[in-house]
């Protein structure tokens, strides 16, 4: 019973497999064939790409992609452990958070692209801008996932805690913070795609190297293979986060799985 | 027993709900002696918990006062230990650390090795050998109300205020619970505050019994149980004493449970 579903379930996967790959190569040839016999102006095609990806390589690609990964990797290292600190502490503070509270959501609700020309004024043209940018995206997406995680501790798991004789910094170390940490890295799980949004868009508005800065200069010479071949070595370079944050929410589970 | 520990004195709480006052507690004046087990017993939402609440210091009275060892309420408590009837261990620890959660706070820092050492005694005492490494999601209802209790007790609190804590428990759990907590504090050394609506628990386990009426919660009787100790509790359901005891309070709380359920 068990080896036929199982048998079911890789027959399954096995067409799934065949029927995307198929579809994949559809895709590509049919946009090769467009581009070879009609017209590859604005479509370039995927030939072309690949091998303009290839070259770029060779070119200081490598060097591009360490960029805009620098200023993820900076922004979050900045962004997240601010955000989640001051979620949990602001969670303990209900009075001072209905302070703040409006100057919070006025600060996150201005939408990040309007910043970047600010943050180039105040920061010059290297990467510190963007990984501002970064930082202050991840620190919202933190800071209310921290902040919400805080709400949902039991009353009385605290009030028993605070019973047995522990300081406030007791308290937030010992119980808000253990017991925030799925939240906090569920934030992080969202912040982390993020990050590489807004360095990209960081890049786009001014930069001298980064995957943003190679989309913006092969537009501005109206150079659509080297726009493709940006947008694929992105795609690439999200899929991969997106990986990573697969793997971190697999670590979620078997936090939680323990701990339940 | 020497003196009075604990001492209610026209004390009262008033819950506001939206607009309306619900009293949970009229003025109730009670004292209760240094190293007695008093339990409290009545329909649910009679005041007891609330009793506790302000006792450990988590609720203010809305009049009255509650005094302990001669000094008025009005901060937390810590004198006393608080089992209350939900879980309050900490899902991420183990039985171990949460055990040894108490003695690992700055207020009674304690040594490495002492404090294991304390946490292996405390681990044996009620009966947990096998499962320090456990997480509270591991083990069994029984087993988790141990750890709760041994937590209570590796800091030594001069006062337990119990809230129902063997209530989700089946019946013969509840029976094997009572035989440990007889022996941890049937001697004296400790007081006790048992809320239950158990009235065959209360009058198993305690030395008064303190039986509330229905909402808002008034003293309605009072009674010494005068049972001998140590007590065996998987027996004593058939001392004549306890009979008599049971009938007489039981005609005092079966009014107070059908008011309960009608309102």
């Amino acid at each position: 019973m068990f080896d036929a579903q199982s048998q079911k379930g890789a027959n399954e996967r096995r067409v799934v497999l065949f029927w995307r790959s198929t579809l994949l190569l559809v895709i590509l040839g049919g946009w090769e064939l467009y581009g070879r016999f009609i017209d590859a102006t604005w479509f370039s095609r995927p030939s072309l790409i690949f091998s303009r990806i290839w070259t770029m390589a060779g070119h200081g690609l490598a060097g591009h992609i360490l960029t805009t990964l620098t200023e993820m990797a900076g922004g979050l290292m900045i962004g997240v452990p601010l955000g989640a600190l001051l979620g949990l502490t602001l969670g303990r503070l209900p009075v001072t958070a209905g302070v703040v509270r409006p100057i919070i959501f006025g600060l996150y609700s201005v939408p990040l692209v309007t910043l970047a020309p600010l943050f180039i004024f105040w920061f010059g043209l290297d990467l510190t801008p963007k990984i501002v940018l970064v930082a202050i995206v991840t620190f919202f997406l933190l800071f209310f996932t921290t902040f919400a995680g805080v709400q949902t501790i039991d009353r009385e798991l605290i009030d028993n805690y605070r019973l047995l004789g522990a300081t406030r910094a007791e308290l937030l170390r010992k119980l808000i913070a253990p017991a925030c940490l799925a939240w906090i890295l569920s934030g992080l799980k969202i912040a982390l795609p993020y990050s590489l949004i807004a360095a990209v868009v960081g890049e786009m508005l001014l930069a001298r190297s980064g995957l943003g800065f190679l989309l913006m200069f092969a537009s501005q010479q109206i150079d659509m293979t080297g726009m493709f071949a940006a947008l694929v070595v992105l795609m690439v370079a999200g899929v991969m986060v997106g990986e990573s944050v697969n793997l971190l929410e697999r670590h979620i589970m078997r936090w939680r799985l323990l701990s339940v | 027993m020497t003196g009075t520990l604990i001492e209610l004195e026209g004390l009262s709480k008033t819950f506001q709900r939206d607009s309306n006052a619900i009293m949970a507690l009229s003025p109730t004046d009670l004292s209760i002696k240094r190293g007695e087990f008093v339990a409290l017993v009545g329909p649910s939402g009679c005041g007891k918990s609330t009793i506790l609440n302000m006792l450990a210091g988590l609720l203010r009275p809305s009049e009255g006062r509650v005094s302990y060892g001669g000094e008025v309420v009005n901060d937390l408590n810590l004198r006393v230990g608080y089992m209350t009837q939900k879980d309050t261990l900490l899902p991420w620890r183990t039985v171990t650390d949460n055990i040894g959660s108490p003695l690992e706070l700055a207020c009674r820092k304690t040594p490495k090795a002492e404090r294991l050492e304390k946490i292996r005694k405390m681990i044996e005492f009620v009966g947990l050998k096998g499962f320090e490494k456990h997480y509270p999601g591991e083990l069994s209802g029984g087993m988790r109300r141990r750890v709760a209790l041994a937590r209570m007790l590796i800091y030594d609190p001069e006062t337990l205020l119990m809230d129902e804590p063997f209530g989700a428990l089946d019946a013969q759990l509840k029976l094997v619970m009572h035989d440990e907590i007889q022996r941890i504090v049937g001697g004296g050394q400790k007081t006790v505050l048992f809320v239950t609506h158990d009235l065959g628990e209360a009058i198993a386990l305690a030395d008064r019994v303190v039986v509330f009426s229905s909402r808002p919660g008034r003293i309605k009787a009072i009674r010494s149980v005068n049972l001998p100790r140590p007590r065996d509790v998987f027996r004593i359901r058939f001392a004549p004493r306890f009979t008599e005891l049971h009938e007489e309070l039981w005609d005092q709380l079966k009014d107070e449970v059908k008011k309960g359920v009608d309102t």
